[in-house]
């Protein structure tokens, strides 16, 4: 077969490592160099157990045993949604006490309920926030904050900064991946790049509530061509393309088109084997839950998760929700049916952090589990689920350089609201890119004639929790 | 007045023997906390390094007294009136400093100092203003009035050549010039006879005529349109919960028609500003007008925000981000929370324009707020029957109504009385356990109903039996009031002489017999048998209702309520609903009811509400008298004048530049959506102020100065390179340009054959509720396919289509990967190369080589080149099979250079 000179372009391409397939170019949009690292990193990457709906804090990993003695108690809350809609502080809840029996664990003798067992067994290795609060009461706007760090406005998504700010790590890849995201609640948004270039947009692998087959690249295969003659084909695309470009010498943008060809085929011969999962022995499977009926699909996805982030992807979400205006955690009745989804991520997310830390990911791995928001600590008036509560929260990191087996902040004696070292959403924001050497002052971008920033004016970095 | 002085010296003496002290007080106790706990971010030195927080400075008296963003940080005199002493106290919601709080001690000694008049001897002057000020601002290019220069485009850029010694490229050739021209104005590709016919006419005005051709053809609107369109945000559905905007098409259809019909562009911008509100001779031009404000509704808002006043601010600053950047290329949003750092744009201007957005309703609110959708007017005879129909509709919607309120106040209980056979209520029925009386849910039979509290499961029951005076069969009903919190599997065992029988009733459902009963079936009851109905709690999760069971002799029949009195009302209003004429819709504005001017909202906190600001428009762009805010109408028709006015220096300016950018490439100001201070300056300033001049000479008609530019030798010449002008700022040549994903697409289409070029309408199901995963599969002209926020087609988001949720002048240009996998392997582009080769392989007339000509002209607008020719002839002699073989070929052109380039 004529190479046509491809082979030393191939050369070339290897050498230019820089995000997903893309070639720097074109005056406006390429910024040939990221602009960071401004630090020392302690992580390289990031997996977020994005929790959709809002688990409970309260019957998790929050423990207020004042919930079991006011339970039932008609009690004065400054309900968020009430606020927001009125400005009227101290509505009249009723207390309703944790469904799951609290104990303590590990060596750290951490409080956590029995909803999540096997997680359970982790605590040493966990890193909780209890004071988080964010902004925006409805799913929506609280959603869309967790991820661009605004409720209304479009900005780039925290995986695009990130990107934005490291570069890729494989140039056959991309380098944000969003693994079954919600259609629902900002959709795309939340893994889009707003006004950075494309090339920092997340790519989503499948879709929330799709089979797990779904979780493909897109684009990759040709349905009916063989490998042998799809090279063929673009032989001659190639081939002609040499002809069409002859008579328009020093054409950079022409010559990046014909590279990017390569480039995609190199893509196609390279990305599909990081998602086969064929390839991993019947006991990692198992750590994981695959092949167990209630574990299957979110096992499946935290073990693709890992093998992107071993192939050198910064930024791997996987979502544990759906697309209605209710998302999975959204126990506003039956709040019993937290168990249900409990049990489906238990396994997988214990199994991945026993397999990342087995393998010494963990260590230059920050995971990061949480939802939009938590919930309250009284019942709805059905009595049988609990509201938004964006005021106070538990998430939990682990590994990249925070301090396991610790809890940092506090909500009140109900578990409602921050009060001790609260830690806004912008704070972990902040947190996070510092972990990766990023500086959330320091990381912006140029749009419509000002500095962007992840974090807008604001966002501290949370130095207690790191190690 | 002698005397007065005398006074004022006696007043003011003491307070000459206290300075000394209360300066002694300042060096000792405040000067040391401030400039160890607050300069770092409050003074001069930190404004210097950029880090100056809040606007504020605390480094001289007057930064004290003239405070920050937040206002005034020290009242003299009144402790608990001043800022600083606030933020010291963690008293609202700025806590000072943000390591923690003071000593009591210290605060102890602010609140003296400040009392006894804080007392300061700091002096220097602090500069509040960042940006230009407003003087300044006004000799800046962009604010100063048009300053034609004489002279043709290709006269006074020539001249410049020549001071540069540049050699301009020659014409292009005819071929290339028709791809270019056809791809500019129409964004489809000239057919192979158009191409030959322009070729082939020798006529010296042989590209007037073609110019003229193409700008009177009804695709020009389809692409010019476009632009317009990328500029507006435009889409057909909403990010949040996948909302459709039913009626956003009508908007992007009147955005063609405006640009087919030349509609002079000061009332292009007119009407989607303020087309409500301006006077209308007919009916048709009244729906025109009120179609253009669509233009106000279509940003992806967050309709779901709780808090509604901050709701309501966010569409305003929606809304003037659009118009700024659109209309203005100027970034007023950067003054909602400051003084614009940049530009001569202070946050009074913000406050004024903003304040009349808000006189204008976009959103009805509630939990989740909706845009408004508005009748259209209609002519009159269909207007006649419309209002009969929507009367007979009120009608019955009142009846409707007031059924509904009569049955509220008396709640919907059954008499016991009312109902045939053998009732037994749940007053009379045996119970064990604790059974709640409630009446909280209607309906129910009686006085109320029972519930088990949801507790002590298993140890409840309530056994409902009945006198039978007969022996026969009986159909047994069940009444419960349905409710989220019901037990959904609740055990139900009727004894009968046919023996046991245990059903499962889900009490979270409505009862399907006028939703108050269920039918457990016919059973046979003797006259001294033991037969009953038994409830029990047990095994069940969620409250258990026991209301009442009725044993009804087989063959009667209940009779019917006044429920269905309301069922048969509302089934009537359905069917009315359904037949009758129907009015259109358009999404558009209203005034609000109150009108008012805004407040400022201190760094852009809707709760934190400032100085009073009058209606008005961006001072450093007026030139001129200001425009009179009217007190009942909102402002918006006087801010849609000012825009529109022949006398602002920008309107005219901006749409002149994006005209040269949308058909050269680039514009004369290269930040197209930018004219302030961050932006880049024009190269040719005096080339732009005489096109933006002959613009509103011509009447602001868009195809003249499109017509005036491609007229140009400039346009016309062959793309190149010059080294030394590498970013072609003289225009020595023209660029190279990629084709945009419309004309990808619609190129492909035209080449398969499969494209449709039918024009306006809906383009998706009517009954399509929501975006999620729709499916691009209509074949017409791409700016036609819904720009579903959530659902783009696949080629758009790869080839770069403007982001849908945020004004656009210019795309993204990227050189990807993923594009080169869409063409190597996506669906849509193997189907219509299959369909191509099938339709090359029909033409018997042609011979291979022939049919290589027609696809080379038809797709790339020229003949294929000798090497090209035997490569694909090598290619297709390898090929197992024909059909295949040439798909890959046609393939092959759609992803080679000339395809995805205009030269």
């Amino acid at each position: 077969m004529e190479s046509l000179g491809l082979l030393s372009r191939r050369a070339a391409l290897q050498a230019a490592a820089c995000g997903f397939g893309y070639l720097a170019l074109s005056g406006l949009t390429a910024r040939a160099s990221s602009p960071g690292p401004h630090l020392a990193a302690r992580a390289k990457r990031v997996i977020f157990l994005f929790m959709q709906g809002g688990v409970s804090q309260v019957d998790s990993f929050d423990y207020k045993p004042r919930l079991e003695r006011d339970d039932g108690k008609r009690l004065a809350f400054d309900d968020a949604r009430v606020l927001a809609n009125t400005g009227m502080r101290g509505s009249s809840h009723r207390v309703m006490k944790p469904l799951w029996k609290f104990r303590q664990h590990g060596q750290c003798g951490r409080w956590a309920s029995d909803l999540f067992p096997k997680l359970n067994e982790h605590v040493d290795d966990l890193c909780f926030i209890h004071s988080l609060h964010t902004e925006g009461v409805a799913h929506g706007p609280a959603t869309l904050f967790l991820h661009c760090g605004s409720t209304n406005f479009v900005r780039p998504s925290i995986g695009s900064w990130i990107l934005y700010g490291l570069g890729s790590a494989n140039e056959n890849l991309p380098g944000f991946v969003s693994i079954a995201p919600s259609s629902g609640n900002g959709g795309p948004r939340n893994f889009g790049n707003a006004f950075l270039p494309a090339k920092y947009q997340g790519t989503a692998l499948g879709k929330a509530g799709g089979p797990v087959s779904d979780a493909v690249f897109r684009n990759l295969t040709h349905p009916r061509l063989s490998p042998h003659a799809q090279r063929r084909q673009l032989d001659l695309l190639q081939a002609i393309n040499e002809e069409q470009l002859r008579g328009k010498p020093g054409d950079t943008e022409l010559d990046a088109v014909i590279r990017s060809y390569e480039l995609g085929w190199k893509m196609q011969q390279n990305a599909p084997d990081v998602l086969d999962l064929s390839r991993e022995t019947e006991a990692t499977r198992r750590l994981y839950g695959i092949g167990a009926k209630e574990t299957d699909r979110f096992g499946t996805q935290c073990l693709m998760a890992r093998r992107l982030c071993e192939a050198g992807v910064r930024f791997v979400q996987v979502t544990y929700g759906d697309n209605t205006a209710n998302p999975a955690w959204d126990q506003h009745s039956t709040l019993a049916k937290h168990a249900v989804h409990a049990q489906a991520v238990d396994q997988p997310i214990s199994g991945l952090l026993t397999d990342l830390k087995a393998r010494g990911l963990l260590d230059d791995t920050l995971v990061w589990w949480g939802s939009e928001f938590g919930r309250t600590p009284y019942a709805e008036k059905n009595g049988t689920g609990r509201d938004h509560n964006p005021g106070g929260f538990t998430v939990w990191l682990a590994g990249g350089g925070v301090r396991p087996g610790v809890a940092h902040g506090k909500t009140d004696e109900f578990g409602f609201a921050a009060v001790e070292n609260k830690v806004h959403m912008h704070d972990l924001h902040a947190t996070i890119l510092h972990q990766l050497g990023l500086d959330h002052e320091k990381l912006t971008y140029r749009y419509s004639g000002r500095d962007f920033r992840l974090t807008d004016v604001h966002g501290h970095v949370v130095r207690e929790i790191l190690s | 007045m002698r005397w007065l002085g005398i006074v004022v010296v006696v007043v003011l003496n003491p307070s000459w023997v206290w300075a000394d002290e209360r300066l002694a007080f300042f060096e000792k106790k405040i000067r040391p906390v401030l400039v160890e706990q607050c300069y770092s971010c409050h003074s001069a030195e930190a404004q210097a390094k950029k880090k100056l927080r809040g606007g504020l400075r605390l480094d001289t008296r007057e930064g004290l007294l003239m405070g920050g963003d937040s206002g005034p940080a020290v009242v003299p005199g009144k402790p608990d009136e001043s800022l600083l002493l606030r933020s010291l106290r963690h008293d609202g919601d700025v806590k000072m400093p943000p390591k923690g709080k003071l000593s009591d001690a210290i605060l102890a000694d602010f609140a003296t100092w400040i009392a006894k008049g804080a007392v300061d001897p700091r002096s220097g002057s602090v500069s509040r203003q960042q940006g230009l000020s407003l003087e300044q601002g006004r000799a800046f290019w962009a604010y100063q009035p048009l300053r034609p220069a004489p002279g043709s485009i290709d006269d006074q850029l020539s001249r410049k050549w020549r001071a540069n010694g540049l050699q301009p490229t020659p014409q292009a050739d005819r071929p290339t010039l028709i791809r270019r021209l056809s791809f500019d104005l129409l964004g489809l590709p000239p057919s192979p006879e158009e191409i030959d016919a322009f070729v082939g006419d020798d006529r010296p005005d042989a590209y007037e005529r073609l110019v003229d051709r193409l700008l009177a053809s009804p695709h020009f609107g389809e692409r010019w349109g476009r632009h317009w369109l990328d500029l507006a945000r435009y889409a057909d559905s909403l990010t949040l919960r996948g909302f459709v905007l039913k009626q956003a098409w009508r908007y992007r259809d009147y955005v063609i028609d405006c640009f087919n019909a030349d509609v002079p562009y000061d009332r292009f911008v007119r009407e989607q500003i303020a087309g409500d509100l301006l006077p209308a001779d007919s009916a048709e031009a009244r729906r025109r007008q009120l179609i253009a404000t669509t233009f106000l509704t279509l940003g992806n808002t967050n309709l779901e925000e709780q808090d509604k006043s901050q709701l309501r601010m966010d569409v305003v600053d929606e809304q003037l981000d659009t118009i700024g950047r659109a209309i203005l290329a100027q970034t007023i949003g950067c003054a909602r929370c400051h003084d614009h750092k940049f530009d001569p744009i202070p946050t009074r201007d913000y406050y004024a324009l903003a304040g009349i957005l808000r006189n204008t309703r976009t959103l009805t609110h509630a939990n989740v707020s909706m845009w408004l959708e508005l009748p259209l007017p209609a002519e009159p005879a269909v207007e006649q029957r419309l209002r009969e129909h929507e009367a007979a509709i009120a009608t019955l919607q009142r009846q409707i109504t007031a059924l509904k309120s009569r049955q509220k106040s008396t709640p919907q209980a059954r008499a016991i009385t009312e109902l045939p056979g053998i009732v037994v209520d749940d007053t009379q029925a045996r119970k064990v356990g604790t059974w709640i009386d409630s009446k909280h849910t209607a309906p129910f039979v009686g006085a109320g109903y029972v519930h088990d509290g949801n507790t002590d499961k298993g140890e409840k029951t309530i056994t409902f039996q009945p006198k039978i005076e007969t022996t026969g069969k009986y159909e047994v009903l069940l009444s419960y009031s349905p409710g989220t919190n019901r037990a959904a599997r609740v055990p139900v065992t009727i004894f009968s002489a046919d023996g046991e029988k245990t059903i499962h009733l889900d009490m979270r459902k409505p009862p399907s017999k006028q939703g108050l009963f269920v039918s457990l079936g016919e059973f046979t009851f003797e006259k001294s048998g033991q037969g009953f109905v038994l409830i029990a709690n047990e095994g069940t999760t969620g409250h258990v209702i026991a209301d009442a069971v009725v044993f009804l002799p087989s063959g009667t029949t209940l009779p019917t309520k006044k429920i269905d009195e309301l069922a048969e009302l509302e089934a009537k209003l359905k069917r009315l609903q359904a037949s009758g004429p129907r009015r259109e819709m358009v999404m558009s504005v209203q005034e609000e009811k109150q009108i008012e001017d805004a407040r400022i909202h201190i760094r852009g906190n809707v709760h934190k509400q400032g100085e009073l600001v009058p209606r008005g428009v961006l001072q450093v762009a007026l030139r001129g008298e200001a425009p009179r805010m009217p007190a009942q109408q909102s402002g918006r028709r006087e801010l849609a004048d000012w825009l529109a006015s022949p006398a602002n220096p920008l309107t005219a300016r901006v749409f002149a530049n994006r005209v040269w950018y949308w058909l050269l490439g680039e514009g004369l100001v290269r930040t197209v959506d930018n004219f302030g201070t961050t932006g880049e300056k024009p190269d040719h300033p005096e080339l732009l102020d005489t096109l933006a001049a002959k613009f509103i000479e011509d009447g602001w008609s868009i195809k003249a100065l499109v017509r005036r530019i491609v007229l140009s030798h400039t346009y016309r010449r062959a793309s190149g390179r010059q080294p030394r002008d590498p970013e072609n700022r003289l225009w020595s040549h023209t660029n190279r340009r990629r084709l945009d994903a419309e004309s990808i697409r619609d190129t492909i289409l035209t080449v398969s054959g499969q494209l449709r070029l039918d024009r306006g309408g809906p383009t998706y199901p009517a009954t399509l509720a929501s975006d999620y995963h729709y499916q691009h599969h209509d074949m017409r002209r791409s700016v036609y396919a819904p720009v579903f926020r959530n659902a783009l087609p696949e080629l758009f988001e790869v080839f770069d289509f403007a982001d849908p949720s945020v004004s656009t002048g210019r795309r993204n240009h990227s050189t990807v990967a993923p594009q080169a996998l869409f063409l190597m392997n996506h669906p849509l582009v193997l189907q219509q190369a299959e369909q191509a080769a099938r339709r090359l392989l029909a033409r018997d007339d042609l011979d291979d080589g022939a049919r290589l000509d027609w696809l080379y002209r038809q797709a790339l607008g020229r003949l294929p080149t000798p090497g090209e020719r035997s490569m694909v002839q090598a290619y297709l002699d390898q090929a197992k099979e024909r059909t295949a073989g040439w798909a890959q070929v046609v393939q092959v052109v759609f992803a080679s250079l000339d395809f995805r380039y205009l030269h």
